[in-house]
C-alpha cells in the first residue's frame, strides 16, 4: 500500500513537472492522499546573514520565510541559528532556507537561497533590492519559488484576502495580505460595507453597500472610484464572480422572494439565473465554472444545492442537519466547504461533491464560519469568535494547523483571491 | 447601534415633515404678501399707512395661527410616526409566520395608515446574529414580505409600502443571549410622508 502510494505520488509529481524542466529531487515529494491526510515536508530555515547591522522594523527575514512555511500548510520549519547537518539529518529536512542582507543606501539588498541539505547544492537563489517595508513581499514572492521548485505548483505566498472590518463602528471593506499583514482600507462609508470578492484577475472587489438603506452591490477597482452594479435591480448581494468569464451570480431579492441572477458587470445586463420557487442565496462557481453550489430553503432552513450552469441537473448536496449554508467549491474540485448550524453554533465542515464522506474542520471553539479555500486549495481562510471578538484564521483543508491570522477590532468574512497573474516560473538555480 | 439607526430614522421623518410643511406654506402666504406693497405704494392715501399697519397686524396673525396649527399638525404626525416606528414585529427563530401578537399590532398600524393617506412606509425585516450574512437577508425580505402581506390584507395599498432586508446588519440590541436575539428577529417600519 505504502508502495503504491508512493508510485502514485512520483506519477503524479512527474506529471505535474512535465512542463518544466526540472532537477527537484523527487523522493521528497509529499502528496496528500485523501483528506484527512496531510503529509508535510521538513524544512531547515536558518537566519539570514547581516553585512553591517540593520535597524530592523520588520519582521526578521528568516522569521517571515519561517511564517509562511507555517501558514502554507506544506511544510514542517526545522528552525536553526546555523547550518546543521546533523539537526537536519535527524528531522529530514532535505533542503533548508537561509540568504544574505546588505544595506545599499536606504534600500536593503537581500539575497535569498534554497539549498540542499547533503550537497549544499543551491537549487534557487532569488535577489530583491528593495526598501525595508516591501522586504515582507520580496520574501513572499520568494517563497513561491520555493514552493513551485519543490511541490512543482503555485503556492499562496502572493495572494490577498479582502474581508470585512469594523471600523469606527462601521463595517468596512479592506484587503490584506493573505498572512494579515499590510492591511488597507477600501470602502470609506458611513453605511454598512459587507461581502466582498474578488474581480476575475484581482483587479478589484465587488461588494455591498447599505447607503441607499438597502443591500445593492458596487464594484470598485484599486486606485480607482465606486460604481454600481447592476443598479436596476432591486435589493442585491451574495456576489460570485465566475473564474473564466467574470460575470457575477448573486442574490436579488423583489417583495420578499430571492433568487439567483447572473450577469456581466462589464455591459451591467443581468437576467434571472434559474426560476426556482425557493428562495436562493450564497451562489459559488465549481473551478471551471461548469456547475454551481446555492443554498436553498426549499426545505424549510437552508440546505445547499447544485446544477449545472444551463440550469440542468439540479440536486441537493446536504441532508445532515437543518442549516447547512455558503458553500464553496475546492480549487482541486473535489470538495465542498460549507457553514452548518448545530445548537445555535456555527461551524465549518468540507463534504464530496455528492454530500457523503462528510468532515467537520472546526468544532468547541466558538462560531467558526464563512470558509474560503486558498487559490492552491491546501488552506481555508475563515471568521471565528473563539477567542471573544471576531478575528480571521487560516487552517489546512483538514481542519489542522489553525493559525490566527487578525488581531484587533472585529474582522468577519474573508474572500481569499485568485492567483496573481505574475508570477514567474524559476529561474534555475546557480 | 440600534439607537443610532432609530434616531437616525426619527431625524429622517421629522426633516421630511418639515419640508414637506414648509413646501405646503409657501404657495399660500407669498401670493398674498406680495399684492399688499402693490396696493399700497400707488394709492399713497392719508390712511394708507394705517391701513397697511392692520392688513400686516391680520397677517401675522394669521400666520401665527398657521404655524399653530401646522405645529399641532407636526406633533400629531410625529406621534403618529413615532408610534409606528415603535410598533416592533417579532418572530421566532428562522421562522417568517406573524404571531397572533403580531397581528394585533399590525392591525393598529394598518388602522393608522388607513387613516393617514398622506404616509408610505418602509418595512426593514432583521434577523438575530446566528447563521450567515447571505440567509439572513432572504429571511429578514420574508418577513418584511409576511407585513406587507398582511397590511394589504387589512387594506392599505401595497404600492404605499416598500420592503426591505437588513438581515442581521442592523441589530437593535447587542449580544448574544437568548433575550437579545428575540429582540432582534423583527420587522420595523420607517415612516415618509407623501406631498
Amino acid at each position: 500500500m505504502e508502495k503504491m502510494r508512493f508510485l502514485a505520488s512520483v506519477a503524479a509529481f512527474a506529471l505535474a513537472m512535465l512542463p518544466v524542466t526540472s532537477h527537484a529531487t523527487i523522493d521528497t515529494i509529499a502528496v496528500d492522499v485523501g483528506i484527512s491526510v496531510f503529509k508535510t515536508m521538513p524544512i531547515g530555515v536558518v537566519p539570514f546573514a547581516e553585512k553591517k547591522s540593520i535597524d530592523w522594523i520588520e519582521e526578521k527575514p528568516h522569521l517571515i520565510v519561517t511564517r509562511d512555511a507555517n501558514l502554507s500548510g506544506r511544510f514542517d520549519v526545522v528552525s536553526s541559528d546555523k547550518f546543521d547537518l546533523p539537526l537536519f539529518s535527524k528531522t529530514h529536512a532535505k533542503h533548508y532556507i537561509t540568504g544574505k542582507v546588505t544595506p545599499v543606501g536606504k534600500l536593503l539588498k537581500v539575497e535569498c537561497f534554497l539549498y540542499a541539505s547533503q550537497t549544499k547544492d543551491v537549487m534557487l537563489g532569488e535577489s530583491y533590492t528593495v526598501e525595508q517595508k516591501d522586504m515582507r513581499r520580496a520574501l513572499h514572492q520568494f517563497f513561491d519559488q520555493v514552493i513551485y521548485r519543490l511541490w512543482g505548483e503555485r503556492g499562496v505566498a502572493s495572494t490577498k484576502l479582502a474581508y470585512v472590518s469594523k471600523i469606527d463602528g462601521v463595517k468596512q471593506v479592506v484587503v490584506s495580505d493573505y498572512d494579515g499583514f499590510h492591511r488597507s482600507q477600501i470602502t470609506r462609508d458611513t453605511t454598512i460595507s459587507m461581502m466582498p470578492v474578488w474581480m476575475k484577475g484581482n483587479a478589484g472587489l465587488y461588494y455591498v453597500n447599505f447607503k441607499t438603506h438597502r443591500p445593492k452591490l458596487y464594484s470598485k477597482t484599486f486606485g480607482g472610484v465606486e460604481r454600481s452594479v447592476f443598479p436596476q435591480l432591486e435589493q442585491t448581494y451574495s456576489p460570485a464572480v465566475n473564474p473564466k468569464t467574470g460575470e457575477l451570480l448573486f442574490s436579488s431579492t423583489v417583495d420578499g422572494k430571492t433568487d439567483l441572477y447572473i450577469g456581466d458587470p462589464s455591459t451591467g445586463r443581468a437576467k434571472k439565473f434559474a426560476y426556482l420557487k425557493s428562495n436562493q442565496t450564497s451562489p459559488a462557481w465549481s473551478p471551471y465554472a461548469s456547475e454551481v453550489l446555492f443554498t436553498s430553503d426549499r426545505g424549510g432552513g437552508p440546505q445547499i444545492f447544485a446544477m449545472g450552469k444551463d440550469g440542468s441537473d439540479l440536486r441537493r448536496v446536504t441532508f445532515m442537519g437543518r442549516y447547512n449554508e455558503r458553500a464553496s467549491w475546492s480549487p482541486e474540485g473535489d470538495r465542498i466547504a460549507y457553514t452548518s448550524m448545530d445548537a445555535g453554533h456555527m461551524n465549518i465542515y468540507t463534504c464530496a461533491l455528492d454530500g457523503s464522506d462528510i468532515v467537520q474542520l472546526t468544532s468547541n471553539a466558538g462560531n467558526n464560519e464563512h470558509p474560503t479555500w486558498s487559490p492552491d486549495g491546501k488552506l481555508i481562510a475563515f471568521a471565528s469568535n473563539r477567542s471573544g471578538s471576531y478575528q480571521i484564521y487560516i487552517m489546512r483543508k483538514d481542519g489542522s494547523n489553525v493559525t490566527r491570522i487578525t488581531n484587533s477590532g472585529e474582522n468577519t468574512s474573508p474572500t481569499w483571491s485568485f492567483f496573481y497573474d505574475d508570477f514567474k516560473q524559476p529561474t534555475k538555480g546557480r | 447601534m440600534k439607537n443610532f439607526v432609530k434616531l437616525a430614522v426619527v431625524a429622517s421623518a421629522a426633516a421630511l415633515c418639515l419640508v414637506a410643511c414648509a413646501k405646503q406654506q409657501q404657495p399660500q402666504t407669498e401670493p398674498e404678501a406680495a399684492p399688499a406693497p402693490a396696493a399700497a405704494a400707488p394709492a399713497a392715501e392719508p390712511n394708507a399707512d394705517s391701513l397697511a399697519a392692520e392688513q400686516a397686524r391680520l397677517e401675522a396673525e394669521r400666520l401665527a395661527a398657521e404655524r399653530a396649527r401646522l405645529e399641532a399638525e407636526r406633533a400629531r404626525l410625529e406621534a403618529l410616526i413615532n408610534q409606528i416606528m415603535s410598533e416592533d414585529v417579532y418572530f421566532d427563530f428562522d421562522r417568517s409566520e406573524l404571531t397572533e401578537k403580531a397581528k394585533e399590532l399590525l392591525a393598529q398600524v394598518g388602522e393608522l395608515l388607513i387613516k393617514e393617506e398622506r404616509f408610505t412606509i418602509t418595512i426593514e425585516g432583521h434577523t438575530d446574529a446566528r447563521g450567515t450574512e447571505d440567509y439572513n437577508f432572504t429571511l429578514g425580505a420574508k418577513r418584511a414580505m409576511k407585513v406587507k402581506e398582511f397590511l394589504i390584507a387589512y387594506g392599505v395599498d401595497g404600492k404605499r409600502m416598500d420592503s426591505v432586508s437588513y438581515g442581521k446588519e442592523a441589530p437593535k440590541v447587542e449580544g448574544s443571549t437568548e433575550e437579545a436575539y428575540s429582540q432582534n428577529r423583527r420587522a420595523n417600519f420607517r415612516v415618509n410622508i407623501k406631498e
